[in-house]
Order: C-alpha cells, then structure tokens, then sequence
C-alpha cells in the first residue's frame, strides 16, 4: 500500500481492461485516444500515440520518437514500453505497432480492439481512416473492431488517486482567481486585457503547482464585455480587449496536475454596476447553487434539465439559458460526453444517462444575453457522492462587483 | 592492401581486426548491446546476416552469419546493394533509413543514442578496400 494520495493502480486498470477484453473476444487493444493513452499510461502525450495492450502482460505505449523518452519518464511503465516511431524504414508507426500486434498473435489469427468514432472534442484521437486501412493491410487475416467502450465503462467511475488528483486542481485553479481578485481589486481592473488577465492567472496557478492551462478553447478563458454575453458562448478565449467599468468580467481558468484537471469559472462585474446587472447575477447565482444541491446519484442530465429550466422559467430568465448543465471530465483528454456511448446520438451524452456515485463531471452553465452585452458562466468539476455532490473548487460562488 | 571480396571471411576477419584496434570501450560508451545486419539479395540469392555482440564496450562476437539468424537488440535490414552503396558513400546509411531502403527494428530511442556510435562502426568498415 502507499501513502500517496495521488497514486493510481495503473497496472491493476490494465488488468481490468485485459478482463474486458477477454470478456468481448479480443486478444489485442490498440488504443488511440488521448483519454485512453492518459488513462493507461500516467503520461502526457501531446503528439500521436497509441497504446497496445495485449492480452496478458504490460501494455507498449508508442509516441512521436522525439518525446519517447521524456514521456516514458513520466509514466510507470519502463523504456522499454514506451517506444518511439519516425519516418524511417521499420520505425514508421503502422510497421512498428503491427509488428508488436503480430508478435502478441503468436501467428494466430485474432481480434484487434480499436478506438473508432467521432466526438466534438478535437483532441480525441479516434483511429483515422487512413490508419485503419493501413493497419487492415498490415494485419491480413485478422479483425479490427471498434472496442473504445471497454475503457469509456472502466473510467467512468474514479478512484480515489484521480479524485485527489482533481481535488488538487481545483486548490490549484483557486489560487488563480487569488490572483486574479488581487490584480482587479481596487481598480486595477483598468490596467489589464483579457490575456493579460489570463497570464495573471496562469501565474498564481502555476505558483500553486499547475503544470498546464490544459483547455484546448483557449487556456484560461477571459471575456469581458459583450464577450461574456455570446449566445451559447461557452468558449472564450482571451483577446487584448481592456477591461472597461460597468462591464461583466468571466475569468474560466483551468489548471493541470498529474493528468487531473482543474476548470473554474468565476464572475464579477467591473464598477459601476447597473441594477440590472444584479438582477442578472442574482438569476445566474441562484441557478448555480440550485444545480450544486440538485446534482446527486439518480439525476440524469435530462431531468436536471428539465428543473432547472422549470426555476428559470418562474424567475423570468430562461431565454438567457443554454438548457445544458454538464460536460464531461476525466484524465487528460478525456472532455465532453459524459459516461459511455449510449445516447440517442452516437457519440454524444446521452441524456438519461443516470449519475452514480463517485462519477466526476463539469457543472457547467451559461448565462447569456447579448442584447445587454452580459453573460456569466459557471464552470466546477464536481464528484458524485452518496447523496449529492463535491466541488473541487471550493472558491465562493458570487458575481462580486468590483470597485 | 587487395581488395576483399564483400563479406567474405578474408573480409570479415579485417573488419573484426580493425574494429577491435580503433575503437575502446571508451570509444565504444562501455555500451552493451548486440545488433545484426541482414542483407536480403546478396549476390550468390542467398541471406546473409553481420552480427554485432558487444559487452561493456568490448565486442565479443563479430560475425558473418546465416539462417537461422541470432536475435539481437537492433536489427537493421536492407538489400545487399543497399549496403554496398552505403559501403561505397553513394548512399548515406540515415538516407536509406529514411527512405525506407533499410529497415531498423529496434528501440527507436535507444537507437538514437547509439547512432553517432554506429557511425564509427561504419566509417572503419567503409575504410576496408573491398569489391562487390
């Protein structure tokens, strides 16, 4: 046992996976996704890389040969299982990985598991279609079957080295908006763009342990002014806007550490601040803290939904929401859907899926209304628990006004 | 000194001779490995393998070998007239690497730190006047 409250069992998570595989008929995984590749193997890889996992014994990571090393010295597999591929005779990456394919065969015609789909989210890494042709013809005689559920099923839950692990980002992507409330406190605001906000952030972050502003929208993501207020604007990378009084400020940070993911979105309004303004920020902060005591083990996305826009419809502000309260989270990589491909929508969440305990996700909400130039975001990963659900940011919900 | 006939014995004792006299362990980064050559085509139809054992930087089996062929930590594969352009500078060995003329099997990252290694190894051998 150990005492790190980080430590994940990666070699007991690929066991698990060589359960399920035997379980569905296949002798070899070959994982593509940059969710399976964090998941496996602890390590960042931010080039093309694929994971191949036999059916007994450690699994071989492959990577761009100019990172092999350094993400081998990430991960807790050894050199020899994290190798590299180039563009040279007998290193290219299908001759390399089906060559290993071929040696876990043992000359036996079998089942290769393979990460195929599609998802809104760019980064995912699913096998393209040349790729798949280019391995069909490397591997004659043998089947290739889209296998990506096996780990979408086995991640869904986490366990505690990831939770702590998201706990940690979440300290991290506070001390981002310390940093953040320091630098516009007192009219500071006045001095600062959105990326120089950004920056700010990026710093405090980092100064508490963050390695990366993971998001691929943006990295931390600044709007002010009209910017808050796009409809259906939950992306919002930072431009040299200067911040302006009696305009709204939404400050998305997210921090990075051991593959967990911090992502936090905070709000004020820049002095001075209309009444209408409030009113605004009171609906938004009310319909967060609704959503925070409504999520829990049985709520789907759906039916969250539904009540939510129910509260929004009473207090005269529906027309300002996207009716979506949640995206997914997991290790690096893994962003969007929520839980397995089950959905009415291949490869989208599916809305009755039903949340259990110790499932994470991001509470995330947008408030918009861009006939007044505002808008307000909420963004926490939150925790399933037995009977609701735990922020991993714990900075207080408000939209201050600052002065 | 006559030329020698690629791969030959009379060859291959040379190459044994001279890689042992110019190149230490020192020379050698005490490394530790083995790796074969294999050369597809040669000119008698037949597969022919040069294999390489090295331990603490001191080589301890330089060989010319047939099938069945020693598995070793590198394997680099190409045609025999591959080689022999390699072996007369009218290719570069990375170039043929490159292009997919030979073949390495191996650790990629581990070869990287071997290469400039590789590169002694095939200057001397390229030094040995031989006919093709």
């Amino acid at each position: 046992m150990t005492n790190d409250p980080y430590f994940i069992d990666f070699p007991g998570r690929i066991k698990a996976i060589q359960r399920e595989m035997a379980a569905d008929g296949i002798d070899v995984y070959l994982g593509s996704r940059l969710r399976t590749l964090s998941w496996t193997t602890d390590a960042f890889f931010p080039w093309r890389s694929y994971i191949v996992i036999p059916a007994e014994g450690l699994p071989t990571a492959f990577t761009f040969v100019i990172d092999a090393a350094r993400a081998a010295d990430e991960s807790w597999l050894d050199t020899d299982h994290v190798l590299g591929f180039a563009p040279m005779g007998g290193q290219d990456q299908i001759f390399a990985i089906s060559g290993l394919i071929l040696n876990h065969l043992k000359g036996k015609k079998g089942v290769v598991g393979v990460e195929a789909g599609m998802s809104n989210y760019l980064p995912e890494g699913n096998l393209t279609h040349y790729e798949y042709q280019a391995f069909e013809t490397a591997l004659p005689g043998i089947k290739l079957v889209n296998a990506l559920d096996i780990i979408d099923r086995l991640s869904l839950i986490k366990d505690e080295g990831t939770i702590n692990r998201f706990r940690k980002a979440g300290q991290m992507a506070d001390a981002g908006h310390v940093a953040v409330y320091n630098a516009i406190k007192n009219g500071g605001f006045k001095k600062y763009t959105e990326t120089e906000i950004a920056g700010i952030a990026a710093m405090g972050m980092r100064e508490a342990g963050s390695v990366w502003e993971w998001s691929f929208t943006g990295g931390n993501e600044i709007a002010s002014g009209y910017r808050t207020g796009f409809m259906g604007g939950a992306c919002t990378p930072p431009t040299d806007r200067k911040l302006q009084p009696g305009e709204p400020l939404m400050v998305d940070l997210h921090s990075t550490f051991k593959l967990g993911l911090g992502d936090h979105t905070h709000n004020y309004l820049l002095a001075p601040a209309t009444d209408r303004q409030k009113w605004h920020a009171k609906n938004f902060v009310d319909l967060v803290a609704l959503v925070l005591k409504t999520y829990g083990p049985g709520v789907s996305p759906s039916s969250l939904a539904d009540k939510m826009m129910i509260f929004c419809e009473e207090r005269g502000f529906a027309e300002y929401m996207v009716p979506g309260f949640e995206h997914g989270i997991g290790m690096l990589g893994d962003e969007w859907r929520i839980g397995r491909n089950d959905g009415p929508f291949p490869y989208w969440t599916n809305p009755d899926h039903i949340y259990e305990p110790s499932e994470m996700l991001i509470c995330a909400l947008q408030y918009a209304c861009p006939d007044e130039n505002i808008g307000f975001r909420y963004e926490n990963a939150i925790l399933i628990t037995k009977d609701g659900c735990e922020t991993m940011s714990k900075y207080p919900l408000a939209v201050e006004v600052v002065e | 000194m006559p030329s020698l006939k690629y791969l030959s014995p009379e060859w291959t004792a040379e190459a044994e001779k001279r890689l042992r006299s110019q190149l230490t362990p020192e020379a050698m980064k005490n490394l530790t490995s083995s790796m074969l050559t294999v050369y597809h085509n040669c000119p008698d139809g037949k597969e022919r393998a040069f294999y390489y054992k090295i331990e603490d930087g001191v080589f301890t089996d330089i060989s010319i070998r047939e099938n069945p062929l020693p598995e070793a930590e590198f394997v680099i594969s190409g045609d025999y007239d591959t080689f022999a352009k390699i072996s007369r500078s009218e290719i570069g060995s990375r170039s043929a690497l490159m292009n997919g003329k030979l073949r390495l099997q191996g650790n990629m990252v581990k070869a990287l730190s071997l290469a400039s290694i590789v590169d002694r190894f095939n200057k001397i051998l390229s030094e040995i006047p031989c006919e093709y």
